[in-house]
């Protein structure tokens, strides 16, 4: 043995003579490669940087860790660097041309960092909870926005969202902890605080950590109860300069049709309903079949960064481009970012991180006044109910749906408007840090967020005469053609001045951060709009209106925020961790004497496998436990809600009804002055651990957290003089209680073989817990004979459906006239085919007070099953999201207003005949049903969120070319829904207590995409 | 060096922390929102304010006073007309209440009682604002309150007829606390209670109001008040005070009956000699200010084979008994009903403005309402593109006082009453009558203040609602359907103090 080391030393050395030889002997440009792997499992690591020492040039590390560089003579050593790794120098004066770097892991740095709002924090050190997107594992899928990209990813965290295009997911964090306040959770995007991140180009994003429960989101106060969502965007890296493009290209589709019945069969169904057959025509118009198309999307980035050891600079370009499934529906944004860092010097540090959006949204909204939740659902509400025998668009004239009966001709629905959103959007910071001593930093940021939009909305002239329809007549006319347009600025600024002292004594560390914070936020709205405007988009333009149509309005918000924050960690030889923060929150938005507010927190963690005694086992590599106290609140409530204002501009007309009226005042509101934030009071425990040399890590966790005094609009009695009869006031309180379980196995098979399988799931329960006096509140209106769905009351899930019991149908008059309570039938206008419901509260009569609960739209699970495995050059990811226990309600099927809509092809075979006696579907009917459990229907489902393949060129291929890396690939997102619901999707996103109906729903959609990531 | 450095950061530190934390930074007052505080003035504007709230006519949303629901519990469903539109729509709400299917949950008996506590609301916060009121004069102020009076007892009035016992509301809400708790928002006062009120509201505007008018149309004025009165006094059948308050109105010499009972209706006598009481519509930032789907709702609707761009939903079509109601002659019936040409010539009806209605194979109800009809040839409108126009609603007219005098007269034996009566059939071209009876007055009534919101709730008043509705052929419950239920959302809210009218 010895022998053949001396022999291999031997061999080499001679090896290395030759190699210095041929150096000296051809001293020029030379190339260096090889590859570097983690010193301990030998894995290899993408991404390390390669930096020629002395100079600003360098390199990256592929996917497989390889590396390829360019020397000049006089270079003679290379520096590895990689973020949790110890940079190693290789002397390569020896003129190796080929190199292997084993990386020793930094046992300092070993651990992941996580940002916890104004600073950061080693992961094994945290006390509270949060968890970490990798920005990689976002990218990967063909979605807008990370959030959409979040789901099934993280254990606590919900995402809810529509198939528009340009449309921002919902995001609910450990359960529904507000009814009527903001519930999106607040984005903090490199240090500026919004609610939106539409603008952010997912490729941008380095990492996405969440703080989910109280005690880690108190350090953001009074904005911290619906969670925190940190998102740092990417820098340069010190090296050579890095090009790099990816794009992805697919096609869209409804991820699930509703059949409707075609001509014949409704025909005979409303034969069967109203006794007399509908007109025969030779139309069978398949309406959804109409209004949508196959949509198309693109995105492509183009990312330029590099920098040296002084100054790091990135350049990200992206574009991205949705067509909609819906007819004339479409979205496209462009992204730009630069991001730049300047060490001036050992302690001076300067830098900007800014992005710049522009995003045109077009007809993704009913009108000017953009509403997130979007409003161009009209139409498919419409198609349900148009009947097929209208025809639906023939040699340039349209069906007359609602000649026919009172249902817009959901084509023309699409087509009649012109609306058109173009925002531009400039975000960023400027941050100053000054290390007066290693231990004290002092940080300054400034960030900005600056939004204008400019919303055109045209609408059509056209006549319900036979230049528009095949035949005239109806109620969908437009006599005049109208142009209103928008104009929406807003800008944002938050000051952050932070000093963080770090210093260690012995086995003791203490990190201790003191700051302030200030923020003020103003809105400025102008709207002005004119009649008889040409349909040629060139004279889209107020002058060329009818000036005697000219209307005109404006509105304004203004608000600010002052804080001042503080946070202690602490922890002994990393096996005692202690964090407690402290932040004092004052807002414009709240009357004076509920102004300030203090929200405390504390966590502790202990890791035991640091004990002394824990070293003698090997089960675990890692076992923490840790437990959390905070609190938090919620002020996203409007800016006037305490005020009484008078509300201006109601006309009354003094001088004739041809003459020009007069504007007057009235007070429509009755306000409680003493409204003051939600405040939201959560514990939270967790065990964290790791077994089998850290192969399987995972984490469960409990939590409570309740909301004292959730804002809500409480429906106030109309005898009150409220117009709109509803009252905002601090009266509900709200409970969420949960587990989330997180179980990660990383696997290997040989050497080409390593796969990852992660799986999450949260089983949440939401309760209302108190309305202290304040009335259960009544939601989820689908107007008709549906005034209301859902009630949040005492003991139930907030936004609970609330409806009519079914215990049958009536197969004969006899039935009818049998089915009696305390005063003779308790249905006597019903017929054979009626529902029977059930007379709950025993009076004789069927009314709302006979409604029961049914249910909510809140899932009792959600969970999230992720693999990735890579296979010598191919690599594979799937995405599994599902939600269990939640209910959904069939509001389009519900809102059946007009005797001659249409109804699924379902209903028409499914339902009760005298043949066919069963007892869950009605007879043939004429619609205006009451709200009753029929429509109410399991939620649940499971969906393949996205499946990618992918394959990376070898080195040999890449050698013959310019490209440092090249990888293609194929994605698929919303591959397959597993569901039990009949409708286009169990997703239904909404306010609390209007959630979970599926009306006028943009269904999700699937999507199948090739694409490429060339690195140059 | 280090020390320095520390020094410098630390003080730039500071200076940044201390300019950040101004005391004043927070007090940002509201954007764009004017209250009492910041404009006393205001008070003056709620008045107006007050007026606005009876254009109203967000029927299946947040209010209405004088909307399509209004329509529908005053004309629809008397016998006077019929639901009309196609037969399946607005089955619910509009079609059950013309046949008294309605329930608790009908939407239009939701939105008449919360449209007209919105306005008690708005009258009662500028009786509020006036009060506190430190820049107008006593007797400006006075006249303001009168006026204010004058409406909340007109709306009282009208929610005493639709839902006989309602919660008397004379105050605002102080705040949130307070709507929520004080039972006075939700405990029913006795109809007795809410008629003295009302007395007290028309009586303190009868007194207050000048006999001129102050605003040259439209305000409520004296005898504004006294007609509303003597109005409530005939449903309580103090004839006595019928007598008197008609009268006064009558010898006060300010009204008078127009010549041409057709044009009663059009823009050209709006705010006529005539005209006691109207609301108010016109044109405002360049739209249509009008109550919401009060001509539309009423246009002549496209049927059949179609072919035209029709005026309306076709709601609210006189009925064949109505058509029977009037003598032979009666100029008042074709000024009342457009009837749609069903002769076969096609020929279609001409309106008084030209402008031709297409013959029954084109359009979907054989009658509609001709006072309800606006011109687009011959009116002007902020936007006469839109089908929906300003049309002024007359709620009294000066014929109604000569009908109360009339009545009152017969019932107490003094007056004239031939003579009251005679000058409206003369106008009709009819020939007079005389030694008229209450029976007379009534078919009078009905044939002249036919489509003005006044048949239902004058049946339920002469008591015979029950005898004329059943014989009309509707399922009319004596005892319950006279008055509408009180919505059921209002009754959950009370949290049970509320109670429902009997029957529903």
């Amino acid at each position: 043995m010895r022998f053949r080391m001396r022999k291999l030393l031997l061999i080499n050395l001679l090896g290395l003579i030759g190699v210095l030889w041929s150096a000296t002997a051809f001293a020029q440009v030379r190339t260096v490669e090889g590859s570097v792997v983690d010193a301990t499992d030998k894995t290899a690591l993408p991404g390390v940087n390669v930096v020629i020492s002395g100079t600003n040039k360098g390199t990256a590390t592929d996917g497989d860790g390889k590396f390829r560089i360019e020397l000049q003579p006089n270079e003679n050593s290379l520096a590895f660097s990689f973020i949790g790794y110890q940079t190693q120098t290789v002397d390569v004066t020896n003129a190796q041309t080929v190199i292997y770097v084993d990386l020793a892991p930094d046992t300092q740095q070993l651990q992941e960092v996580i940002v916890v709002g104004y600073g950061e924090q080693k992961k094994s050190d945290i006390t509270g909870a949060t968890a970490n997107i990798k920005g990689e594992e976002l990218a990967r899928q063909p979605v807008l926005t990370a959030t959409q990209a979040m789901q099934g990813k993280v254990a606590g965290v919900q995402i809810i969202s529509s198939g528009q295009p340009g449309s921002s997911p919902q995001i609910r964090i450990r359960g529904v902890s507000t009814a009527l306040s903001g519930t999106t959770a607040l984005y903090v995007v490199d240090g500026v605080l919004t609610d939106d991140i539409t603008n952010i180009n997912t490729a941008d994003i380095v990492d996405m950590n969440i703080l989910k429960d109280a005690s880690a989101a108190a350090i953001y106060g009074s904005r911290g109860a619906n969670g925190v969502v940190i998102i740092t965007t990417k820098k340069g890296q010190a090296g050579g300069i890095k090009v790099s493009y990816n794009n992805n290209i697919g096609f869209r589709q409804a991820a699930n049709m509703v059949k409707m019945a075609n001509a014949r069969e409704y025909s005979n169904y409303i034969q069967a309903a109203t006794g007399a057959a509908p007109a025969q025509t030779p139309y069978d118009t398949d309406w959804y079949g109409t209004i949508t198309r196959p949509g198309f999307a693109q995105q492509h980035n183009l990312s330029i960064s590099g920098g040296t050891e002084k100054a790091t600079h990135l350049l990200n370009i992206g574009y991205l481009n949705e067509k909609g499934i819906l007819k004339n529906n479409s979205f496209r944004r462009l992204t730009l970012r630069l991001n730049e860092e300047y060490k001036l010097t050992s302690w001076l540090k300067v830098g900007l991180l800014s992005s710049y959006g522009n995003s045109d949204n077009q007809n993704g909204f009913g009108n000017v006044d953009v509403d997130p939740n979007g409003a161009i659902g009209g139409a498919y509400n419409d198609a349900y109910r148009a009947a097929p025998t209208v025809a639906n668009y023939v040699d340039g004239r349209y069906g007359n749906t609602s000649g026919y009966q009172n249902v817009g001709n959901p084509l023309l629905d699409l087509m009649d408007n012109d609306i058109r959103v173009n925002e531009n959007r400039l975000q960023g910071s400027t941050y100053i840090e000054v290390k007066p001593v290693s231990w004290i930093t002092l940080r300054s940021s400034i960030g900005g967020d600056f939004r204008n939009s400019l919303n055109r909305g045209y609408f059509y002239q056209f006549n319900a005469d036979q230049n528009t329809f095949l035949i005239s007549g109806g109620n969908q006319y437009s006599n005049v053609s109208n142009l209103t347009v928008k104009s929406i600025q807003s800008f944002r600024w938050v000051w952050d001045n932070t000093v963080t002292l770090n210093k260690k004594f012995g086995l003791h560390e203490f990190t201790l951060l003191a700051g302030t914070t200030a923020e003020q936020y103003h809105y400025q709205a102008l709207t002005g709009s004119r009649n008889g405007v040409g349909p040629d988009p060139n004279l889209w333009y107020l002058t060329t209106g009818n000036a005697n149509s000219s209307q005109n309005d404006g509105t304004g918000d203004k608000w600010a925020r002052n804080s001042y924050l503080t946070r202690l960690n602490y922890n002994y030889d990393g096996r005692y961790l202690l964090t407690a923060t402290l932040r004092r929150d004052g807002s414009s938005r709240l009357p004076g004497a509920n102004r300030w507010q203090i929200y405390p927190s504390v966590g502790v963690g202990w890791m035991l496998t640091r004990e002394g005694f824990m070293q003698n086992q090997n089960i675990f590599d890692m076992l923490k436990i840790r437990g959390s106290y905070g609190k938090v609140g919620n002020d996203q409530i409007p800016t006037d809600a305490y005020t009484s204002k008078v509300d201006l501009n109601h006309g009354y007309g003094f001088n004739g009804s041809g003459n020009t009226a007069d504007g007057f005042g009235q007070i429509r509101q009755v306000i409680d002055p003493s409204i003051t934030w939600e405040t939201t009071v959560e514990y939270d425990g967790a065990v964290e651990f790791g077994l089998l040399q850290n192969r399987l890590t995972g984490e469960v966790n409990f939590y409570d957290k309740r909301v004292n005094n959730a804002l809500i609009d409480i429906n106030s009695r109309r005898t009150a003089g409220d117009f709109d009869h509803s009252i905002f006031r601090n009266v509900m309180e709200i409970q969420n209680r949960g587990l989330e379980i997180l179980l990660t196995w990383k696997g290997k098979a040989g050497n080409e073989f390593s796969y990852t399988i992660s799986g999450n799931a949260t089983f949440n329960q939401n309760k209302v817990l108190a309305l202290n006096g304040g009335q259960a509140i009544l939601g989820g209106s689908i107007g008709a004979s549906q005034n209301f769905t859902t009630l949040s009351d005492n003991g139930q899930p907030v936004g609970s459906f609330y409806v009519l019991k079914t215990i049958g149908v009536f197969n004969t008059g006899a039935d009818v006239a049998n089915y009696v309570g305390k005063e003779g039938p308790i249905q006597p206008t019903a017929h054979a085919g009626d529902f029977k419901y059930q007379d709950t509260n025993g009076d004789g009569h069927i009314d709302d007070n006979d409604r029961v609960f049914a249910g909510s739209y809140q899932p009792k699970v959600y969970m999230g099953l992720n693999f990735s495995a890579n296979y010598k050059a191919f690599d594979f990811a799937l995405a599994i999201y599902g939600n269990l226990g939640n209910q959904v309600y069939n509001g389009k099927r519900a809102v059946r207003i007009n005797g001659l809509d249409n109804v699924e092809k379902s209903v028409v075979y499914d339902r009760w005949t005298s043949q066919n006696q069963n007892q869950k579907n009605p007879g043939a009917n004429t619609g205006n049903q009451l709200a009753s459990d029929y429509y109410v229907s399991s939620g649940s489902f499971a969906r393949i969120n996205n499946i990618t393949v992918g394959y990376t060129f070898p080195d040999s291929f890449l050698n013959r070319t310019r490209l440092t890396s090249f990888r293609v690939f194929a994605t698929s997102q919303n591959t397959f829904t597993l569901k039990k619901y009949s409708g286009f999707t169990a997703e239904l996103p909404g306010s609390p207590t209007n959630s979970g109906i599926e009306l006028s729903t943009y269904p999700t959609t699937r999507t199948i995409a090739v694409g490429v990531n060339v690195g140059f | 060096m280090t020390m320095r450095k520390i020094y410098i950061a630390s003080l730039t530190f500071v200076l940044l922390t201390v300019l950040s934390c101004k005391d004043s930074f927070l007090d940002v007052p509201v954007q764009g929102g004017v209250t009492i505080d910041s404009d006393p003035n205001l008070a003056q504007s709620l008045v107006g304010g007050v007026y606005a709230g009876l254009l109203q006519g967000d029927s299946w949303g947040d209010g209405d006073v004088h909307g399509f629901a209004f329509i529908s519990v005053t004309s629809i469903m008397s016998d006077d007309a019929d639901k009309g539109s196609t037969a399946s729509d607005q089955l619910n709400p509009v079609g059950d209440l013309d046949d008294f299917n309605h329930t608790s949950t009908n939407k239009f008996a939701e939105t008449l009682w919360s449209g007209h506590y919105n306005s008690i609301g708005a009258a009662n916060q500028a009786l509020k604002a006036l009060s506190n009121s430190t820049v107008l004069t006593d007797a400006v102020k006075n006249q303001y309150v009168a006026e204010v009076r004058f409406l909340r007892g007109y709306l009282y009035f009208n929610l005493v007829r639709m839902y006989g016992k309602v919660p008397l509301v004379l105050n605002v809400a102080k705040d949130a606390e307070d709507a929520a708790t004080n039972p006075v928002f939700a405990t029913r006062a006795s109809v007795a209670d809410v008629y003295t009120a009302i007395i007290a509201d028309l009586q303190f505007a009868a007194e207050n109001l000048d006999v001129a008018l102050l605003a040259p149309h439209g305000h409520a004025n004296k005898g504004t008040a006294q007609s509303m009165l003597a109005k409530v006094y005939m449903y309580q059948q103090n004839w006595q005070q019928v007598f008197d308050l008609t009268n006064e109105v009558i010898t006060s010499n300010q009204y008078s009956l127009i010549a041409d009972y057709a044009s009663l209706w059009r823009q050209s006598e709006d705010f006529s000699p005539e005209s006691i009481f109207e609301i108010g519509t016109g044109k405002f930032n360049n739209a249509n200010l009008k109550i919401d789907n009060y001509t539309v709702s009423q246009g002549p609707r496209t049927g059949g084979s179609g072919g035209w761009d029709d005026l309306g939903w076709g709601f609210n079509d006189p009925t064949v008994n109505l058509v029977n109601a009037y003598e032979p002659g009666d100029l008042r019936k074709n000024a009342t009903i457009i009837f749609i040409n069903n002769s076969g010539d096609h020929k279609g009806t001409p309106l008084w403005d030209g402008f031709r209605v297409p013959s029954s194979d084109s359009v979907q109800n054989l009658r509609y309402n001709y006072k309800a009809y606006t011109s687009k040839l011959k009116e002007t409108f902020a936007n006469a593109a839109d089908k929906d126009r300003p049309k002024n609603v007359r709620i009294m007219r000066y014929a109604e006082v000569l009908l109360m005098n009339a009545e009152a007269a017969v019932h107490l034996g003094q007056g004239d009453p031939d003579g009251k009566i005679n000058l409206l059939r003369d106008r009709a071209d009819l020939t007079p009558k005389s030694g008229v009876t209450i029976d007379d007055i009534w078919q009078e009534r009905r044939v002249e203040l036919a489509m003005e919101h006044d048949r239902f709730w004058d049946l339920v008043r002469q008591g015979r609602a029950a005898e004329v509705m059943q014989a009309s052929g509707k399922h009319f419950q004596q005892g319950k359907h006279e008055l509408l239920p009180v919505p059921n959302s209002e009754i959950q809210l009370s949290g049970g103090l509320l109670d429902q009218n009997p029957g529903y």
